[in-house]
Parts: structure tokens; sequence; C-alpha cells
């Protein structure tokens, strides 16, 4: 595919969830010449890979915010989009090993009270009500937000791809990003791309795992890096889990999809960059089982069906990077978002569709604009519960 | 020979003797044609299909663990067998109304969202049709003993007449190759029992070949798993994928119907009632299911001539033959009664009472492990499947993947040599030229051209296991979400409980045409480990072994 034309208002680098969100809400604002490339193919990048949770838990008020108003666009998707996304809010349910971690857990709580939503810390006996066959003195409480919930992503990548293209926007597939084109006085004027010169006065970095490159090639680094995490599914039961389960000792997290299966990932110690690709390891699938087996031993007999991998686009603080860049204006970034891009497409496409419109985002700079990491002192926030 | 006892086995409400080595559906067959489940959508009826472990179609539960291979369980005295997937049983179930009430199946990405407030009840329902089996049962937690962990300087991944052949040659030149068998030493009628000079591994499927990384590590890791749900590690150099192949599956309406098998079924030694039976196909195949069935026989199809061995062994046996036809439907409830045919030289359609239909049409390379080692594909008209790239010598484009048999080549070129493939293994500079492609153009593509300007009515499921409708694929083709990747994930054809062994080949066939494109532009998938469900409970076993192995 290549493109139509050759000016264009906004060039969307990448055609995974955020890309195709921030040209919905651009062509839903009026302004509809907008490019969205992206060298692969839908839902080749993480957009395609990822478990499908989406919560509202979080330490930060900020990103619980951007979290309930995703919530709410997803339970209108299927109304807007045309497209059944099997969102199911059967709750999240973060498990504490310790006291240490049942404390933690109560600051996510009192987070979420005071933005109005109804968290609650569980005792065990509770859990054991929830996770049918967790292991007897698996944990000593947990923290349940009952409308939490899991979505399948796919429906969601082909309503928005059907949606913007409905709206005029152009989405050119198989076409790369090369680097950004700047005139003779520094100023962005366009994209190179792998099917030629595009001329536009704004980009967006959508490109999920291969954000960092591109913004690196661009000459405007932040400081998000790629990192691969794998996931395996089980085969397909008869349902009988309704949350999603994340233990906070070691990241380990599963959830029952509509399907049947159950999907997860742990937290093992991740290969960084793109370069080795996606493939699965032993490594992780042992560690996985291993994991699930201990906490519910009853499924010891269910076997893996398959196992998968992706990229995260971690940041040291572990907010996204929402926000013009102050080094080129024109230059907005949408990266960083670690494995939460899916759950907080809906919002943050929001605000970086008003970044590339020069409208005002009500977004707290010192935490989401990429100026963050160009000064000798970082953030002043960050979100640490990067779990699940 | 000391007889063993014979084991015995509940299924149902019934107590079903079995002979020692049989496996449950072999021992369930001799009691008359098994109904097993029903399947996940439309709880139409499923049967056993395949009978080497690559279908879905004889699932059980046994001893609480769901979803288990009947043809492939050896049956231990004690063991409790379950049907699943239906209520009250699978002859019988009450949810088959969906199938009846539900004619055009149903859009899962588009439809059941309205009234908004119904979505809970539909995601409700959804859950508690998806899924094959429950839950394995708390009382089914097993201690596991430790898992088996090797190292081998050269392993052979299959032991029929391919692997055994390189097996020995590399036994003969001083090497102890390892050889991993699916097949369990108790069938050692028709696997090997030992092999002079090898270690051989019996009863052991590998799941998982992970080539070695720069900087991580400078073996092969493969995983397998046994006959007693032991997983098995094995570090090593070289890997020679000689895993066969298997017959394909053909689309039509019904053709999901218990009766229709494939050729590996009825050539597979479990004794079904298989009445009478029409075979599809006019080659090698078909005249080995002719030779072995014999008089059980009725008539002998193809889509296109029938080969002169074929003719010669049908008239032989006075056994009639319709070339040039193509299979309409098959007829029957839950079970088929008859096949339709219709004549592509313009006599119009008849039907062939039978109870079995075997398919013996095409034969597929079982050669996902190299695919899942990185080693390259090529595509081959003949068969219209892809292969392993393959030099003459057996090497794939990954140093230390090698394939062999018939998992490398169709029938028509055959493998590399055994003599010269393992002097390849031992010599990796060896010179080879580049093999041609299989010439032959295949008969499959216009089968499916044809097939796909006929009107239909009923469903075609063109994915048993998940009951994905061929409609569903052409629904996607025509929003815009072309290839095989897209397709997977728009419809979910290939993301079934059999890895899309059977219906990937088909899809990316109809892709083809359907989008008027080479089959290499539709793309290929590439299976995701492991290559057969395996137990968590046994990966687990891995953890420790694999955790000690350099970097993440």
């Amino acid at each position: 595919m290549t493109p139509e034309r050759t000016d264009y208002r906004a060039v969307v680098v990448g055609a995974g969830v955020l890309g195709l969100y921030t040209a919905y809400h651009l062509a839903k604002a009026g302004e509809r010449r907008v490019l969205v490339v992206d060298r692969g193919r839908l839902s080749a990048g993480g957009s395609g890979r990822n478990g499908g949770g989406v919560r509202q838990q979080w330490e930060t008020r900020s990103t619980i915010r951007l979290s309930r108003e995703a919530v709410a666009a997803y339970r209108r998707f299927d109304r807007e989009f045309g497209h059944n996304i099997w969102f199911r809010q059967g709750g999240y349910l973060f498990l504490a090993g310790s006291p240490g971690e049942l404390e933690r857990l109560s600051r996510v709580r009192n987070a979420g009270r005071a933005e109005g939503l109804p968290v609650r810390l569980v005792g065990e006996g509770e859990v054991a009500r929830l996770v049918d066959g967790i292991a007897p003195g698996a944990c000593l409480g947990a923290c349940y937000l009952a409308s939490d919930g899991t979505l399948y992503p796919y429906p969601v990548l082909w309503g928005l791809y059907e949606a913007v293209r409905a709206l005029g926007v152009e989405v050119a597939l198989g076409v790369e990003a090369l680097e950004v084109l700047r005139d003779d006085r520094g100023a962005l004027s366009g994209v190179l791309t792998s099917s030629g010169r595009v001329s536009s006065p704004t980009v967006v970095n959508a490109a999920g795992g291969w954000s960092g490159e591109f913004s690196r090639r661009c000459g405007l680094a932040v400081r998000n890096t790629a990192t691969r995490h794998e996931i395996l599914a089980t085969e397909p039961v008869k349902a009988f889990l309704e949350p999603m389960v994340v233990r906070v000792s070691d990241g380990l997290y599963f959830s029952q999809s509509m399907r049947g299966e159950l999907v997860g990932g742990l937290s093992v110690p991740h290969l960084p960059g793109t370069e080795a690709g996606v493939p699965s390891s032993p490594r992780f699938v042992s560690a996985m089982a291993s994991a699930l087996v201990g906490l519910l031993p009853r499924l010891s007999g269910l076997g893996v069906l398959r196992a998968w991998a992706g990229f995260y686009d971690d940041t040291p603080d572990g907010l996204p990077v929402i926000g013009e860049d102050p080094r080129l204006p024109g230059f907005v970034h949408a990266n960083g978002f670690g494995g939460h891009g899916f759950m907080l497409a809906p919002s943050a496409s929001r605000r970086v569709a008003a970044a590339v419109l020069g409208e005002p985002v009500d977004l707290d700079p010192k935490e989401f604009s990429p100026a963050r990491f160009l000064g000798p002192d970082s953030s002043p926030s960050a979100e640490r519960l990067q779990l699940g | 020979m000391a007889t063993a006892p014979s084991p015995r086995f509940r299924f149902g409400r019934s107590e079903v003797p079995a002979r020692p080595g049989d496996s449950i559906l072999a021992a369930l067959a001799r009691r008359g044609w098994p109904s097993l489940a029903r399947s996940i959508r439309y709880h139409r009826p499923r049967g056993p299909a395949c009978g080497v472990g690559q279908c879905t179609g004889c699932l059980v539960r046994v001893n609480g663990v769901p979803n288990v291979r009947s043809c492939q369980h050896p049956v231990h005295d004690g063991d409790v067998v379950r049907p699943e997937n239906s209520w009250p049983g699978p002859r019988f179930d009450l949810l088959g109304a969906l199938d009846l009430l539900l004619p055009n199946g149903v859009d899962t990405v588009h439809g059941l969202r309205r009234p908004s407030r119904a979505a809970p009840l539909y995601q409700w329902f959804g859950r508690r049709l998806a899924g094959f089996g429950r839950v394995p049962d708390r009382s089914a937690t097993t201690p596991r003993g430790s898992a088996l962990a090797l190292t081998a300087g050269i392993t052979v991944v299959g032991a029929g007449r391919s692997g055994r052949s390189v097996a020995e040659a590399l036994a003969r030149s001083g090497q102890r190759p390892l050889v991993v068998e699916r097949r369990t030493a108790a069938n050692a009628a028709r696997g090997p029992a030992s092999i002079e000079g090898v270690d051989l591994l019996p009863g052991t499927t590998a799941t998982f070949l992970d080539p070695p990384r720069a900087g991580e590590s400078s073996e092969f890791t493969l995983l397998g798993i046994d006959s007693g749900d032991r997983a098995i590690l094995v570090r090593t150099t070289t890997v020679v994928v000689a895993t066969g192949a298997y017959d394909g599956s053909l689309l039509f309406e019904g053709s999901d119907r218990p009766g229709v098998i494939t050729a590996d079924l009825a050539l597979s030694g479990i004794d079904l009632p298989l009445g009478k039976v029409v075979v599809v196909g006019g080659g090698a195949r078909a005249l080995a299911v002719v030779e072995r069935l014999s008089g059980g026989v009725g008539a002998v199809v193809a889509f296109g001539e029938i080969g002169p061995e074929v003719v010669r062994a049908a008239s032989e046996r006075n056994i009639p033959l319709y070339p040039r036809s193509r299979v309409v439907r098959s007829v029957g409830r839950s079970h088929v009664r008859a096949l339709e045919l219709s004549r592509r030289d313009g006599g119009g359609t008849f039907r062939l009472p039978c109870r079995t239909v075997v398919l013996a049409h095409r034969r597929l390379p079982n050669a996902q492990l190299a695919f899942q080692g990185g080693a390259r594909r090529r595509w081959h008209d003949g068969p219209a499947a892809y292969f392993p790239e393959i030099d003459a010598l057996g090497r794939t484009s990954v140093p230390g993947i090698f394939a062999v048999g018939s998992a490398a080549a169709p029938g028509d070129l055959g493998g590399p040599a055994a003599e010269q493939a393992a002097a390849a293994v031992l010599d990796p500079t060896l010179a080879a030229a580049p093999r041609p492609a299989s010439g032959a153009p295949g008969e499959l593509v216009p089968y499916y051209r044809e097939l796909l300007q006929e009107p239909r009515r009923g469903k075609w499921v063109l994915c048993p296991c998940e009951d994905v409708l061929l409609e569903e694929l052409e629904a996607a083709t025509a929003r815009g979400y072309r290839g095989i990747e897209l397709g997977m994930r728009y419809t979910g054809v290939g993301t079934g409980l059999c890895q899309g062994r059977y219906c990937l080949p088909e899809a990316i066939v109809l892709l083809s045409i359907l989008e008027g494109r080479e089959p290499t532009e539709v793309g290929h998938v590439t299976q995701r480990p492991p290559l057969v469900p395996t137990s968590l409970g046994s990966l687990a076993t891995l953890r420790d072994e694999l955790a000690s192995g350099g970097g993440p």
C-alpha cells in the first residue's frame, strides 16, 4: 500500500490501538487529512499480542483517571464501532503474600477510593471464593475491583480500522516510517517512509515496541526501551474463573478468556531490545507453569495450548510519554505505555489528538510530557504497579 | 510371552475391557463407533477422525483431566473416562438444538451485543458454551516425578522409515544418536522396539524446538512429553526432523460429521466398525486403504483421475470407481449415511450409501518442529502445502536442523537418501544442490475453486475444533482482512485445540482463491509452541532444569 496523497495534516506512525484511536479522535474532531502508517499488518505488534486486561487500580491518580475513562469507552465500544469486543467486567484481584505487599495494596485501595472507585481489600476467604481451587495459604489478602475486566483485543482493532477508514483516514499498511523530515529552518515538515516522502506539520509516534527506535532515528530519544514479554494460553475449558488474578510478588497474572483459555504471563527477566524478535522460550513456559500450578494445583493436568511473546515499551517511571517533544514542535509522543497501552488507549489517545491539534491537554506535563526525561531531574511521580 | 492382565476402565456407566497396550479409543472402538463429545460452538456431533493424535475428535475426560486424546492415551486399569461437552450425553445432547436454531452460525465479531443490557447474559452463556471439558478436578493433582533431562549430540525426531534409516546410518558411522519416537514400546508391532546402536526414547512427543540464540546458548533445546506425562528436556546440537506426514482433511458440507475420517485412522489399526467405505483419492494413500480394507470398500472417488494401481486393485475387488467427481456433502445426522457427489463432466449428482468416508487424497508434512526451529518454507503445488526448504542432503535453512522423509518433501519427490543425509549431519561442509519444487499441479485448488462457486446450504465447518465456518473466512476477505495471519485472527481458524493442523492448510488454499493471490502471498502460520497441548504440571517440573541455563 502506498499513501494516496503527499500532504497531510498529521501522520501517525503505528496502526496499533493507540495510533488508530488517535486517528479516530482526529477524524471525529474534523481533521481527516490523516495518514496512519505501519510497517507490518494489523495486530502484528503489541495490540495483537496482549492478554486483553483492562483495569483501574493504580497507585497514581492520573493513571486511575485515564483508565476510568478508558473503561467507559470500552463499555460503549460496541455501540460506537459496531463490533463486539466481549468486554467482560469480571474484576481484577491483586494477591498479597506478605504484610508489606498488603500494605502496598492498601495504598492502591486508598488511591482508588479517593477517585470514587469501590476498590476493596478482601481476605483469604473471599479470595478462595473468587479463585476456585487456590492453594491454601497462598495469599494473605487481596485488592479487588469488580468493574475491572478483560476484552478481546482483535475486534477493537477491526472496529477502529473500519471506523477511521469510513471517516476518510488513510491507513497504509506495510509502509514503514523511516525518519522525520525537516525544512531548511529545522522545523518538522514530514516523514520519509519506505514508500517515499509525505509532508505533514505533525507526526505522532505511536509505534509501540518500536517507538523508542523511531524516536532515536529522528534524534528525539526519550528514555523508553522495548523488552520482550512472554505469555501463554492453556487449552479452553468451561468458565471457572471470573477475575483477572495478579500476584504482587512475582507478577504472575492470568485470566480466563471468553473462549475458555487461561491466558497469562509472569515477570521473569525479559529480553531487552527488539532484535531477537518474538520467539517463546522454554524457560518462560516452565516458570509460568510452575507459578500457575503452585497457586492453583488443580491446573496441573491442564495443557498449555500455545505460547507467544510481544514487546513492552517501558519507561523508567512507569508512566507513558504523551505530548509534544520540546525539541521538535509537531512531533508528538504517544508511547512508553509499558504493558498497558491497550488499557489506556481510548483516553490517552484523546490527549494525543489534542496535542496534534494544538488544543490544551489535561494531563500534568510533569508526569506525562517527554520533557520530563530531558532535564537534569526526572519525574516527580511514578507508577509502580507494573503488573498484569 | 507372559500374558499381562487385561486392564479395565469405566466409560460413563459401563465397564470396558481392554487389551494390554490398548489406547482408550482402541478399546472403545471394539464396542462400536464411539460418541465422545459435541463440538464447542454449535454442539455438532464429533467423532474420531485421525487416530494419530492430531485431530480433536476423540477427546475425553480421563481421571478428572479434560481434553485427553483417547487415541493416544494408554488404558490403565481403573481409569475413569467420561464424555465431554454434552448434556446429558454426546448421543443425545440438548444443546444440539443450537445447531438447528442457528442454521447459518453466529457472527461473534458483530453479533450478540444488542441490547447492551443483555451483554452480561451473552457473556455468561458464551463462556459456558466455550471451552471443551471442565477444568481439572481438584483431586486430579497427582504428584509428578522429576523431568528427564538429556544431552545429545544428534537427535533424530521420529523413528519411522526415514528416521530409522538415518539413525542407523549415523550409528554405522560411529555416532550414537538419540531417537525420539511418539509411538510407545507397547505399540512395537508398528513402532521400533529398538534400533541397533542408538538411544531410543519411545512414547515421547517432541513439542517445542528452541533454536540456539546468539549470546544465550549454543545448543537447541528440545522439549517433549512422554505417554506418562513426564517432561523431557534434550539439549542437542543437531536435530533431524523425521516426523513423517499425515492425511489432510477436505471441506464439504458435513465434512465434520462422524464417519468422515482420514486414511491415517483407517490404517491405524484401531478396529472401528467402518461398515461400507467410500475412499476419496486416487493415489498411493487410496491404494493403501483399498488394500487394507479390501472388501469393506464400496467405492473409490476422486476429483481428478484415479491412478492405474488403484484402478487395478479396485477392479480385482470389484470396487466401482468414480473419477472426476466432486464431493458435495455427507448425508446423515449423527453419523454418515451416504456421500453425495457430483460429476464434474455434467452428469448431475448421485449418492453412495456408506458408513465411513476415508479421505486419502492428500498427504501433509508433519514438519511443524522444523518451522518452529526457524526453518524456511517452500510451497509445493502438488500437495498444495508448505514443506521445509531443503537441499539434496536434507539441510534446512537453519544450521543444525535437517529434514528427511515425508516431512521433508512430497511423495513424488521423495526425501533425501538416508545415507547422504547422515553424511551431511556429520560433515556440514558437504556441498549439495538445492532441490526443485514438486512440479505436478495439484487437484485441490480446482476443487475448491469449483466449491466456492456452488450455492451452499447448511454449515461448512472449516475448523472443527472451534466450529469456524467457511462463511466467516469469506467475510474476513470481503472486509479487507487479507492473508492467513489476519484471517486466523479475524475468524479464529487455526487457533483451536489441534493448533490448525487440519484447517490451516485448507484455509491457505481457500484464501489464495478468495484473494486471487498465490498461496505464498497469503502467507503461513508458524505453529506456536507447544506442538501438542502439554500439561502445566509436567512443564513445571522443568523449571529448575531450565533456570540454570544462561541469560534471560
